[in-house]
């Protein structure tokens, strides 16, 4: 963007200095109390033809309003000799004299500063603002014009992964993860600031960051991730060797470390483990609510616990028969949103498993309640296909049918009915499926074919906006969204990792970014 | 036969959509929406379109002839046909909400 002033706003500036604009700005643009925006609806209208008409602007010298539409702006500054015009919608400056729009460095900073407020006042977090190269950047992108446009059946992205020797568990895994749209913007503009420089080679989100390089890299011969696979290893001991090597197990290992890796990069990670923000725990750290309900006077005890995945149970669910108020009992979940309700619905702990009462002062039967307090940027589900105990190992091949759009609001804390007692499912059904807020989008899906002994994992990623590709292994093949909502039809299946985007993106504004 | 005045409805469909406004701008409610429907046009690829199409406009023109007023002249209609029915469905329905809490309030 240019930023150098021209010379009709310099000597504005020079005589009248900054003030005009800020005043304009707190008191018509970004405002930041009930007194200033009713100011702002009352008077924010075109002097000369009275309409609240778009693309309103205000003289820069008389603070007079004008309509550009109509051109009474533009009059103004002709008859009055007044060349500069501030945007009332945008805070840009127009220049009548140069005939355009025009950019000052100590003017941007006072509308973001501005920007900022009122955006605390409305609560709004992270919002979007587009990318502005640093001074570095720029000169970077001169020593390098090689520019690369993403076309929409461009297949730049994705690469096979060679088998090292039944690692398809780490493959299906990496192929999720290199295809998070975060992940990928995160890596891609190179964030990552080391926290091991000594020793970086055993850092294992450089390790990461070169992976990205090799996806996007446009190369189309597969890739071999031994690096990746000895640094988790390394890192996460439990892992290495264990037999049944579990995409599920990698996956959180792998965030893990990650996370691991990543602490340091801001003061809190050290002191408070629920409070880090790193890339990892931007991206996939939700807070799952607990409600404990004494049964004997119904005082709740919350707490809320941070989570990366939420693992659902698959199969009939027995011991549902004792509860008090005969909650049905539930069949064996065939849906995700089955699942999730089962996963959200209160559940009465039984006399053998009694909790202590702060109200009671003694230990009475209760019922405890999991809602979705804050949702992840990436929702990742898990269903424990998978029973592993002493002597056997047996794995639930039921079909969970999981929709390409998913509505979190019933499960959401906020939808959890506050009667006391939990006489039946609390869960309110989402009234209005158009809000969405709490709506995922599906980007991956890990599968596993065979045995809890022996199989075969592969997933389906998503590319750019609609374009599916399974991925076996060294193989890419594209592959339809039918196919992808219709694994684990057959009696093949294993892990889901269904996976979302949608609340906001933290992206900037380049090619690289298709959701 | 019964006739009403165009302009007369005219006018108090331009007065209905001030006081609208107004009761948008005042509670902050306004900016909020704004904000919402940034945020939906960046997430639906709305905002990536619309500036490859300004690019090349630019490019079309030469950096050196294109004007502000040319780039909205050509934008605009683009822009409106682009935005998707349930990003306007979302909105509506938030302003309606808004609208009937203003009532009972
Ligand atoms: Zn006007
Ligand atoms: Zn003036
Ligand atoms: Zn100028
Ligand atoms: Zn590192
Ligand atoms: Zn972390
Ligand atoms: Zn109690």
């Amino acid at each position: 963007m240019n930023t150098k002033c021209c010379p009709h706003l310099s000597v504005f500036k020079a005589t009248k200095g900054l003030e005009p604009f800020r005043i304009i700005h707190t008191y018509f643009i970004s405002c930041t109390s009930r007194e200033a925006r009713k100011r702002k609806a009352k008077s924010c209208v075109c002097h000369t033809c009275r309409q609240a008409r778009p693309r309103l602007h205000s003289c820069l010298s008389c603070v007079y309003f004008g309509c550009y539409g109509l051109k009474h702006i533009q009059e103004h500054a002709k008859s009055k000799m007044h060349n500069l015009a501030i945007d009332l919608t945008y805070g840009t400056i127009l220049c009548f004299a140069c005939g355009d729009y025009v950019y000052d460095t100590e003017i941007e900073h006072i509308a973001e500063a501005q920007q900022k407020i009122a955006e605390q006042w409305m609560g709004v977090t992270n919002s979007f603002s587009a990318w502005e190269p640093t001074d570095k950047e720029v000169e970077l992108l001169q020593q390098n014009p090689k520019r690369r446009r993403l076309t929409a059946n461009s297949t730049i992205g994705l690469r096979g992964l060679i088998n090292l020797g039944n690692t398809c568990f780490m493959n299906c895994i990496v192929q999720a993860l290199t295809h998070t749209p975060f992940l990928r913007d995160y890596f891609l503009s190179d964030q990552h600031n080391c926290q091991m420089r000594k020793d970086s080679e055993q850092c294992l989100v450089c390790e990461m960051s070169r992976l990205f390089q090799e996806f996007y890299s446009g190369m189309r011969t597969p890739h071999t991730p031994y690096r990746l696979l000895h640094l988790v290893w390394t890192h996460a001991r439990h892992l290495a060797g264990y037999e049944q090597q579990d995409a599920h197990e990698f996956l959180i290992a792998t965030l893990d470390v990650l996370h691991q890796h990543c602490k340091g990069s801001n003061g809190l990670s050290n002191s408070n483990p629920h409070h880090c923000n790193c890339i990892i725990d931007q991206i996939f750290t939700g807070g799952l609510q607990s409600d404990v309900t004494c049964q004997q006077c119904n005082n709740v005890s919350t707490t809320i616990d941070p989570f990366w995945d939420i693992s659902l149970d698959l199969g009939p669910t027995e011991a549902e028969t004792d509860f008090p108020n005969g909650i049905d009992k539930f069949e064996e979940p065939t849906s995700l949103t089955n699942c999730l309700k089962r996963f959200t619905r209160p559940e009465y702990l039984g006399s053998s498993a009694k909790i202590k009462c702060s109200i009671c002062q003694s230990y009475q039967e209760s019922t405890k309640q999991l809602t979705m307090k804050k949702l992840p940027l990436v929702a990742c589900f898990h269903l424990k296909r998978f029973e592993h105990s002493t002597g056997y190992h047996k794995k639930i091949s039921t079909y969970v049918s999981f929709p390409e759009e998913l509505d979190m609001t019933p499960f959401m804390s906020s939808s959890r009915n506050h009667n006391n007692g939990y006489s039946e499912q609390v869960i309110r059904e989402a009234a209005s499926c158009l809000s969405s807020d709490y709506k995922y989008s599906l980007y991956a899906v890990v599968n596993h074919r065979g045995t809890a002994d022996s199989g075969h994992y592969t997933s389906f990623v998503r590319q750019h906006k609609d374009y599916w590709f399974r991925c076996e292994d060294h193989l890419v093949i594209r592959a339809k969204l039918e196919e992808v909502l219709r694994s684990e039809g057959s009696v093949a299946t294993g892990i889901k990792l269904a996976v979302h985007k949608v609340k906001q993106m933290c992206s900037n504004n380049n090619n690289m970014i298709f959701l | 036969m019964f006739f009403y005045s165009i302009q007369e409805r005219k006018n108090r469909d331009a007065q209905m959509r001030a006081t609208i406004n107004q009761k948008l701008v005042v509670s902050g409610e306004r900016d909020k929406l704004k904000e919402l429907l940034r945020t939906r046009l960046i997430e639906c690829g709305w905002r990536d379109q619309l500036k490859q199409h300004c690019k090349e406009i630019v490019k079309q023109k030469g950096l050196e002839h294109v004007t502000v007023d040319d780039l909205v002249a050509e934008i605009t209609p683009k822009g409106r046909a682009l935005v998707p029915d349930q990003v306007k469905k979302e909105l509506l329905q938030k302003i309606r909400k808004f609208l009937s809490e203003q009532q009972q309030s």
